[in-house]
């Protein structure tokens, strides 16, 4: 099954109030997403911490199976 | 819960070598686009790295990976000990410069010159 790009976008959203989140579908195919996230939540982390609290958040599509990939580019929103 | 002995083995390695890179095949023969894709950055960097390919034992190693730095995919870059990241964030860095930073080298020419072979050591095996 694809994934629901809004629900993965909210669920990021979510997990970072205030977050500006972007997701597209990268292979047309719907299980490998790129996700672009700008939040003030990044400060201070490296750049393994920002994934981690964006890959946190969609875990659970992960573990379902509807997610395979999902690529990450993060940004510290000043 | 991951291999007690593979868990020790690779926190052995990850601490005996300052830039390792946990990788599908080898940096000769990469079997993953993105495995690829960090190699050719620390190509493009002169730095000398220990690769380790997971392909024979990913599953084990991946929940090894987990416990240690709650990362699930590989390609994995250590340096000094601690998770870099995967290809995303590696890119990233080379082209911010944070990754010559993170390596102690000097930031490469914009186009990089291919001169010689890298200087690389061995690929390391998990027995």
């Amino acid at each position: 099954m694809a994934a629901d790009l809004t629900e993965i976008k909210g669920m990021i959203e979510t997990a970072l109030p205030g977050s500006t989140v972007e997701v597209i579908d990268e292979t047309g195919t719907g299980d490998h997403l790129r996700a672009t996230v700008a939040a003030s939540q990044f400060e201070g982390l490296t750049r393994v911490a920002q994934h981690r609290l964006v890959k946190a958040a969609v875990k659970a599509r992960f573990d379902d199976g509807t997610i395979h990939a999902l690529s990450v580019k993060t940004e510290v929103l000043g | 819960m991951a291999d007690a002995e593979l868990k020790q083995k690779v926190e052995e390695l990850i601490a005996a070598n300052p830039v390792l890179l946990f990788m599908k095949g080898t940096p000769e023969a990469p079997r993953c686009g993105f495995s690829m894709r960090v190699v050719q950055v620390l190509d493009s960097i002169d730095v000398e790295y220990g690769a380790i390919d997971v392909l024979p034992a990913l599953q084990p190693l991946r929940e090894v990976t987990t416990e240690i730095s709650d990362w699930q995919t590989f390609p994995q870059l250590y340096v000094n000990g601690e998770l870099l990241g995967g290809a995303d964030i590696v890119e990233e860095m080379l082209d911010s410069g944070e990754l010559a930073e993170a390596l102690g080298v000097e930031q490469p020419e914009a186009a990089p010159a291919p001169a010689g072979p890298p200087a690389q050591s061995p690929p390391l095996q998990i027995e």
